[in-house]
């Protein structure tokens, strides 16, 4: 393999690993603190993507009972974006509300949590199909003014060209990364968090309002989820309702990979699974989806933590 | 009254009642069914095959429907996948008790619910089910849609046409789609027998998105042509992604292509795009001339062949039962020998439809006999959010 295909095959990896990166960033996020996972991410990634798609006054296609609806408004799409993250952060919270907190309130086990969580994702899928059809839909053309749409990493002579939308999603999310690592580490808010994601009884006997701090933990990780929608949204079109949903298993897998609750290890886990798809040789290549699958069978064997995760020594 | 007069009456009334009415198909309207793909991501080409067969419940009703007697389409959605291609088929043969289907329209969904039919003994008839094999799935099997090595290898000369010095090839396909496996083997023989160099073949999975490794595999061999055999979605996805990361060659779309609804995935990008036509608005014939007329009235453009070939489909049924009314009055047939005999009536007639005259080969099911074929390419307008087809063969 030549160098420059080597360096264009890195840059793929890194490409397609940020996609997973940025949408496992606002699933760990909920584990970190709260020890669930949260299956519901996969439908909130969702609704930011059809938010935004609404805010910058699209309209809806033929089928679904909302048949050619569209927003009186027109955002510009950076503003769409945010508009529509809101909205998914909003649904966060929303879903917290009738689906966690009542299971948390009655201190019932984490697996009921997961498979609550599941349920509301198919739920929430389905209510967007049932009122929005199962159309492909895309964003405007040129949403960040007159970018180029690939950024060459090469020469004129020998193009390693990449697509600046998956530029911009790589961008993002490590801006992401380095805002949630600020967070954690060095504000008060932070540090309140970690106290809850160690115990949230003393936590809260500490005088720390937990139920406030898992309140923002949803809203960041719904936010989190509605901008990572939208710009996959964006890189790839809206396929339909269903989308988010494939992410949310594959997610899994990264955020395992990584170790369960770990920020950083959420990017990681995400890049390392994009670098080797970029690498399965062309025979196989249809074949792409089973490789994180199998990466993190081996993982899981050599080091159950994950790749950042520490050993959890259980205290007698 | 008595109690013995009384019960007497009343079971002389039931008696009446159900001794009396018609055996068969003297209630009106006749039901045809259509099982589309009207939701899911195939929904896209569904959706242009559900106005073809509007017009043409609209067209032959107004014509006088099956001689004097009107029919009505049965609309059950068959979905993108298999499962609900299979549901509609029960549904519509068992629930709605049609007299023949139209649909469903992936050659995918054909394979798995195609063998319900053929064991109920009703006719169905793909509108767009192009892969090798759907006659032969049984006799009860037919199709108005031009199998894909009739058609296919039209588009690759048409390519040629343009750039005369076509030589390196590249072609991908979705290899969890029977289609396009199908419609890819005769774009790679056809790819041989004009003598152009078949770099590479790279596969990937209609479920894709991102498609960046098959994109970089595929710019590393310098292709002057590329040839997609995937499904709307996917294949809109990925020729966005090619012309991105900056392939500037020609791009031959199959079947799956074969709609303007891709524009919305690839707006601009999806300019000059060549897919091969089973149908041309330019034919000239009276019945595709009301067609376009009808067409042009609702969606003020041309008619694409999936409405083209829906329209036929509805079409090939309506006038197969005028000709078995003839013969054998449809009242005075049971449901299932009207649906065996309508089946053979298929097989031994011609049709004169906007495809152009069609008739069918027992192959046991019906396969499609179609003299004319063609070529077109997307043309893009300025704002890059419409585009139409453009008959370059």
């Amino acid at each position: 393999m030549t160098r420059s295909l080597l360096f264009q095959q890195v840059l793929n990896g890194l490409a397609i690993g940020s996609v997973y990166a940025i949408f496992a960033l606002g699933y760990t996020l909920i584990f970190s603190i709260l020890r669930i996972i949260n299956f519901t991410h996969g439908a909130i990634f969702t609704l930011g993507a059809y938010a935004t798609y609404a805010l910058t006054g699209a309209s809806f296609g033929f089928n679904g009972l909302l048949a050619n609806a569209s927003l009186p408004v027109r955002l510009p799409f950076v503003l769409a974006l945010i508009g529509g993250s809101l909205f998914a952060a909003v649904c966060g919270v929303i879903v917290e509300r009738l689906a966690f907190r009542p299971l948390r309130a009655r201190g019932s086990d984490p697996l009921l949590t997961l498979v609550s969580s599941l349920g509301v994702a198919v739920a929430l899928v389905n209510v967007i199909q049932y009122l929005f059809g199962a159309e492909a839909y895309s964003y405007p053309a040129d949403p960040f003014g007159h970018l180029p749409s690939a950024v060459n990493f090469g020469t004129a002579a020998q193009p390693i060209l990449v697509r600046t939308v998956q530029v911009i999603i790589f961008g993002v999310s490590m801006v992401v990364l380095a805002v949630l690592t600020v967070l954690m580490n060095a504000t008060r808010t932070g540090k309140a968090l970690r106290a809850v994601a160690e115990d949230t009884v003393t936590a809260s006997l500490l005088g720390i309002d937990t139920d406030r701090l898992i309140l923002l933990t949803f809203v960041i990780s719904g936010f989190l989820g509605g901008v990572s929608g939208t710009l996959v949204g964006l890189s790839v079109g809206i396929a339909g309702p269903y989308f988010g949903i494939a992410f949310g298993l594959k997610g899994l897998a990264v955020i395992v990979l990584g170790g369960l609750g770990d920020i950083p290890g959420a990017v990681v886990g995400g890049l390392v699974i994009g670098l080797v798809e970029a690498f399965v040789p062309s025979q196989y290549i249809a074949y792409r989806e089973a490789v994180p699958f199998a990466l993190l069978f081996v993982v899981l064997l050599l080091r159950p933590q994950g790749l950042l995760g520490r050993t959890i020594v259980q205290k007698v | 009254m008595s109690r013995r007069l009384m019960s007497s009456v009343l079971i002389a009334a039931l008696v009446a009642l159900i001794g009396g009415s018609p055996v068969g198909y003297a209630a009106d309207p006749i039901p045809i069914g259509v099982s589309v793909a009207q939701t899911g991501p195939v929904a896209l080409a569904g959706q242009e095959q559900v106005l073809g067969a509007q017009i043409a419940e609209e067209y032959f009703n107004k014509k006088g429907g099956v001689n004097g007697r009107p029919f009505k389409l049965v609309f059950q959605d068959a979905g993108s996948d298999e499962a609900t291609a299979i549901n509609a088929y029960q549904n519509q043969i068992n629930v709605a008790k049609v007299v023949a289907i139209m649909g469903p329209s992936l050659s995918q969904q054909m394979f798995a619910a195609g063998p319900f039919a053929v064991r109920a003994k009703i006719p169905v008839m793909g509108p767009s089910t192009t892969a090798k094999g759907i006659p032969q799935i049984g006799e009860y099997v037919s199709r108005v849609s031009a199998p894909v090595a009739i058609v296919a290898p039209n588009a690759i000369k048409a390519a040629l046409d343009i750039n005369k010095s076509i030589k390196r090839v590249v072609v991908l396909f979705a290899q969890n789609d029977a289609f396009s496996k199908s419609e890819t083997e005769t774009f790679q023989q056809a790819v041989k027998d004009l003598n152009l160099e078949l770099v590479t073949v790279q596969t990937f999975q209609t479920t894709d998105t991102d498609f960046t490794a098959q994109v970089t595999n595929t710019l590393t061999a310098k292709p002057d042509l590329v040839i997609i055999s995937g499904l709307q979605v996917d294949g809109a996805n990925l020729v966005k992604q090619l012309r991105e990361l900056s392939y500037k060659g020609l791009i031959v779309g199959g079947n799956g292509l074969n709609t303007t609804n891709i524009i919305p995935i690839c707006k601009m990008l999806c300019d000059g795009i060549l897919v091969a036509q089973a149908y041309s608005p330019e034919l000239k014939s009276k019945i595709n001339d009301d067609f376009k007329a009808m067409y042009r009235d609702r969606q003020k453009k041309d008619p694409p062949q999936f409405s083209a070939q829906a329209f036929s489909g509805v079409q090939v049924f309506v006038e197969a039962l005028s000709a078995l009314d003839k013969k054998s009055p449809l009242a005075k047939m049971d449901l299932a020998a009207l649906r065996m005999e309508l089946n053979k009536q298929i097989m031994a007639g011609a049709y004169d439809t906007p495809l152009g005259e069609i008739s069918f080969k027992a192959s046991p099911g019906g396969e499609i006999v179609q003299k004319q074929s063609y070529v077109a390419q997307i043309k893009m307008d300025q704002g890059g959010t419409s585009g139409k087809w453009v008959y370059v063969r």
